[in-house]
């Protein structure tokens, strides 16, 4: 029973208690203590199971199971990739990865306790040094309060939410919440959705659309990017007809497509995934007479989601707008991964491989330069990168652990497909970005 | 009986939870990932035990035990949670929160009390449907989807002796695996207590037959509404255990009608109105859901079996199947259930209301 | 919105209420005759569903073209309702040959808990047949609007699902009313004991029931396709959910019954999505039906009888 502690024994006495005002149950340490907490916490995690000074663990934290796997496939092969470029080894260690699902089957996608049990496991493992993911961003907020407490590196190929890492412009409390101990360990690859939806909107505005109709699928990420798409067209001054949240486990939405019919917007706007639903909505606005156009987030870019719509029911009127470049406008390394990705799996890689390939090099840079295995030199080291070449082009993580790429793209679907049509210049709206 | 297995299975609660009070300190997994999966499983032990008192003592088939354990949760995490100015200390909260959710389960139950057999049970189906769908569009109060995060751990800010409980929480699972064990200690003595006083009798009475209950002066609406707040609030004590071990209350759709099922099978596999039946059925069907199933899946990716990915070649991708067989297999061979209880046993057989 | 609006909410309320009126029957049936609430009935719907899939690739009529509904589109219509209304009443009579009946006189939960069982096993096999995620089901028909002007939407879509539901539950009800089965279903669903006394060979007449009810089910899992164009594993549970809900709204046992609550259903969700928001559509069909259910405990159609002491 090494490492349970017992009241009155391990803990240092004079730890001051403050409340702080967003968690009130932390206790801000001086350095010694912080030192000790620290050889105290490793004892606790040594008594769980012996570590292996060799070998360093990776773990993913992805939805396996359900209608995303096709997608978070992709990521792993990316992450797989990195891994065996550089030989399985980094620096003096073994790589051993653990492909960790955080879907169930009788959910069909993430749940919060699967996310969780997966983030108690990457902690208690004193193997673990990283922890890659999540893919939605409402599984980052269930772990990672959890693996903050252990300084564990923690970074997303996929998470758009804004607020899991800016200050002032998700929820109250927001990011501070996610980091009990004060400091920073989740560091995300993909641009966050302050651009991804007012950029939408300044792009459908240029297009010449007057009129939408929003919807979001009521979750973190789609009602927050449905939210910011909202707020830009009531400053672009294009008329919001209506705002609805969706049930993502309704059926059919034909009464609400005749709803929106009858408001006849130029364009619907989805905030939502592939599996909230996007396909079916697609399809029913077309059985229902709607000829508006329809657009959607990146969380529907993936193969499934044209599957799951038909492709002629999107054909040349559903655009889709993705944080970053699509595969086959990647350049230098990046189109290397894609070549290399090509060859070994016989099929292009979906959107958010890349991601998953950049995080894990991200891992690995951070493990090499900090050379120990010491999570918090491992987070340190990856949250002070502020160069970075890799398969995304040259780029590095702002002091939030933001990515610095602000590229967005926007693809429209044709012939089953999805057909990469403009890059949007962030640079333009930049200055008129929501103080919210 | 005076051969030791008598003593033992006379004492089985003392024995177990001997047992179980030691195990964390000669088992070192238990302070690993195992440990938490214990917890949810003593959580569901809690869920069921609550589930028991409508199904197996007063025989009201329930299928909304879940949005009571949702409520629970919930309104815990309404008094703790940093975004909210309540803030109060866990067990009060815990308090109100049981408190609360007996009310609900009481408001429910005085108007439906005379909806007899299925339909009482479409009601509590219907109910659980409507509470989730509550839950997920209050958002103003419940963070819709998003659920709220994070519930601070029982003793959090409070120092005893050099420690800070809460952040011993946190990084311990043994802390939650002793709080969740003795509040199932707490429950199952006290369900004991219940099964043999007047109250229990009644609810078994009602049971067996309402109108010859009422002959001999039970009033089966007053009965049949204690098993109803009793049940509420057993479920609702689960629920705060368990949005503190989650730390969030996870989203609403953790409260759905699946939860009620797996519970309400749970309470049948093992054996109606059977405290060691249900604890085994429990011990079965969440143990092989949460425990075998991750283990048995992260084996089989370890030894490298399944290089692609397969669901024919998981253990998850068969989970459901293997569920269903046992469900299937243990009706059909002992239709009473696994331990069935003594009382019904007696007179079950060939006879059924 | 207008009266145009409201009638167009009715249309599409009306249309969805069939569908689940048609997987009613199936609940309500089974309830019946042996008091068994069938969990696995949904399930089974989705089993059909899956076949549906697989016999429209085997059929190629993918390719009977989209541009006009013609005869080659309306015979495969007919041919998968019969086929797969085959295949779901066949299995439902196995189930209730190897599951069911040998629990007869077990406790009365106990074939509750073997249904849930036997749903677990059909999802599995869901998994299996079409993968984790929802699959899209070809649209064989045209999506041109059959009424005239803009105003009201009605599709051939919606025409199918009229064309099917309502000749199959006429038929049901003849066969229920004057057929010597369907004399026999009704003598076992009153009195089980005394039906067998006077010759009835209560297994047979269980045995067609589940056929019967299997078969509607599998009729309405080609609808469902064709009508929803989406399908996958986990879809039972939500039309299983709506079903029975019908079945019991409108008086459980009853077939009249079913129909009525599958239509109230498919009104209420189409009302409340046009004038209480999508969200909250689900919760609103459970609120009324608790509602109705205080007022009037035996359902719209039940009878008021005596539960078995």
């Amino acid at each position: 029973m090494s490492g349970f502690i017992v009241p009155g024994g391990l803990w240092c006495g004079d730890c001051r208690l403050t409340r702080l005002n967003h968690s009130p149950y932390i206790p801000v340490m001086n350095s010694w203590n912080r030192g000790f907490a620290l050889l105290v916490a490793c004892m606790v995690y040594a008594g769980c199971r012996p570590a292996d000074p060799g070998l360093v663990r990776i773990v993913s934290s992805l939805p396996r199971t359900g209608s995303a796997k096709q997608q978070t496939d992709s990521i792993v092969r990316g992450i797989r990739m990195a891994i065996d470029e550089a030989g399985g080894r980094v620096g003096p260690f073994r790589i051993e990865y653990l492909d960790l699902d955080d879907a169930t089957a009788a959910a069909g996608q993430w749940t919060s306790e699967a996310e969780a049990a997966n983030a108690r496991r990457a902690l208690q493992d004193p193997d673990v040094v990283a922890y890659i993911g999540t893919y939605n961003s409402g599984a980052a907020k269930v772990s990672m309060p959890i693996l903050n407490l252990g300084d564990l590196l923690m970074v997303s190929p996929a998470n758009t939410a804004v607020g899991l890492t800016k200050p002032d412009m998700g929820e109250p409390g927001e990011p501070e919440v996610y980091r009990p101990t004060g400091r920073l360990n989740y560091l995300r690859v993909v641009p966050a959705d302050d651009l991804q939806g007012p950029l939408s909107a300044d792009w459908a505005k240029q297009r010449g659309v007057k009129k939408v109709y929003i919807l979001d699928d009521n979750e973190v990420y789609g009602k927050g990017i449905a939210d910011l798409f909202d707020e830009r067209c009531r400053e672009l001054e294009i008329e919001v007809l209506g705002h609805d949240s969706i049930d993502a486990k309704a059926q059919e939405f034909k009464s609400l497509m005749a709803r929106i019919k009858a408001a006849g917007p130029d364009l619907v706007y989805f905030g939502g995934t592939t599996q909230s639903k996007g396909g079916q909505l697609a399809k029913d606005m077309v059985s229902a007479g709607i000829t508006a156009r329809l657009m959607v987030p990146d969380g529907c870019m993936e193969q499934v989601f044209i599957d799951a719509a038909g492709a002629a029911n999107l054909e040349g009127r559903c655009f889709v707008t993705f944080g970053g470049l699509p595969a086959e406008k990647l350049t230098g390394k990046g189109s290397e991964f894609v070549a290399r990705y090509q060859k070994q799996f016989g099929e292009p890689p979906e959107g958010y491989a890349v991601y998953g390939y950049e995080a894990a090099q991200v891992v690995l840079r951070a493990i090499r330069d900090a050379g120990m295995k010491d999570r918090r030199a491992i987070t340190d080291a990856a949250r002070t990168i502020r160069d970075f070449d890799g398969a995304l082009g040259r780029w590095g993580f702002d002091e939030n652990g933001d990515t610095t790429l602000d590229a967005l793209t926007v693809s429209v679907v044709r012939g089953g497909r999805f057909v990469f049509e403009e890059v949007i210049d962030a640079t333009d709206v930049a200055g008129t970005q929501p103080s919210e | 009986m005076g051969t030791v297995w008598g003593w033992v299975s006379d004492r089985w609660e003392v024995v177990v939870l001997a047992v179980l009070a030691v195990a964390p300190l000669v088992i070192p997994a238990l302070g690993g990932a195992l440990g938490g999966q214990v917890t949810t499983l003593f959580i569901y032990c809690i869920l069921a035990l609550g589930l028991n008192v409508m199904v197996g003592y007063t025989g009201l088939l329930h299928l909304g035990i879940a949005a009571f354990f949702g409520i629970g949760a919930y309104v815990l995490a309404i008094l703790t949670v940093p975004t909210f100015p309540f803030q109060i200390g866990w067990l009060a909260a815990a308090a109100v929160s049981i408190a609360v959710t007996a009310g609900i389960g009481l408001a429910l139950g005085a108007p439906t009390l005379r909806l007899r057999g299925d339909y009482l049970a479409i009601v509590t189906l219907g109910f659980g449907e409507v509470a989730k769908v509550t839950l997920r569009n209050l958002e103003q109060v419940t963070g819709g989807m998003k659920g709220l995060n994070p519930v601070p751990p029982p003793g959090a800010g409070v120092t005893v002796a050099g420690t800070d409980l809460g952040l011993a929480f946190a990084v311990d699972p043994r802390w939650f695996y002793y709080l969740t064990l003795a509040s199932l200690a707490g429950v199952v003595w006290a369900m004991r207590r219940l099964e043999n006083s007047r109250l229990g009798r009644a609810w078994v009475a009602v049971r067996e037959d309402e109108l010859a209950a009422s002959a001999m002066g039970i009033s089966a609406t007053r009965v049949k509404l204690s098993a109803f707040a009793m049940s509420s609030a057993v479920a609702a004590l689960a629920g705060c255990l368990y949005a503190a071990s989650l730390s969030t209350t996870a989203d609403p759709n953790a409260y759905d009608f699946n939860r009620s099922i797996l519970v309400l099978c749970a309470v049948i596999l093992g054996g109606l109105g059977s405290i060691p039946g249900t604890l085994l059925g429990v011990a079965i069907l969440v143990g092989f859901d949460t425990v075998l199933a991750p283990w048995a899946d992260s084996l089989i990716q370890q030894l490298n079996i399944n290089p692609s990915g397969s669901s024919l070649l998981s253990f998850s991708g068969w989970r459901l199947a293997i569920f269903g067989i046992a469900l299937v297999l243990v009706m059909r061979y002992r239709p009473e259930g696994l331990i069935p209880s003594r009382r019904l046993a007696a007179e079950l057989h060939g006879d059924q209301r | 919105m207008s009266a145009l609006f409201f009638l167009q909410q009715c249309l599409i309320g009306l249309t969805n209420g069939a569908l689940v009126a048609l997987m009613a029957l199936g609940y309500t049936m089974v309830y019946g005759i042996i008091r068994l609430i069938n969990f696995a009935h949904g399930d089974l719907i989705m089993l059909g569903a899956c076949l549906a899939l697989t016999l429209v690739g085997a059929f190629g009529l993918e390719a009977a073209g989209t541009a006009t509904a013609g005869v080659a589109t309306w015979l495969g219509i007919a041919l998968l309702v019969g086929l797969c209304g085959l295949f779901c009443g066949l299995v439902n009579v196995a189930v209730d040959r190897l599951v069911y009946r040998p629990l007869r006189d077990a406790p009365k939960l106990a074939p509750l808990v073997s249904a849930i069982g036997v749903s677990f096993i059909f999802m599995n096999i869901g998994l299996f047949w079409l993968g984790p995620a929802d699959r899209s089901f070809p649209q064989l028909l045209p999506t041109a609007n059959l009424l005239p002007g803009e105003g009201l939407q009605f599709g051939w879509k919606d025409l199918l699902v009229l064309v099917v539901v309502v000749p199959l539950m006429a038929a049901l009800m003849v066969l229920v009313k004057s057929t010597r089965l369907g004399k026999a279903m009704r003598a076992v669903s009153q009195d089980e004991t005394a039906a067998a006394l006077v010759g009835v060979d209560v297994d047979r007449v269980i045995a067609a029931t589940f056929f019967l009810g299997g078969f509607l089910g599998g009729a309405a899992s080609v609808i469902y396709g064709l009508y929803i164009n989406t399908i996958g594993f986990q879809m039972g549970f939500q039309n299983g959910l709506y079903a029975f809900t019908a079945a019991v709204l409108g008086g459980i046992g009853s077939i009249p019954g079913a129909v009525i609550g599958g239509l109230v259903i498919g009104l209420v969700r189409a009302l409340s999505t046009a004038y209480v928001g999508e969200r909250w559509a689900g919760a609103m069909v459970f609120a009324i039906l608790i509602v109705i259910l205080v007022f009037r405990p035996e359902g719209l159609l039940g009878r008021r009888t005596k539960e078995k002491v």
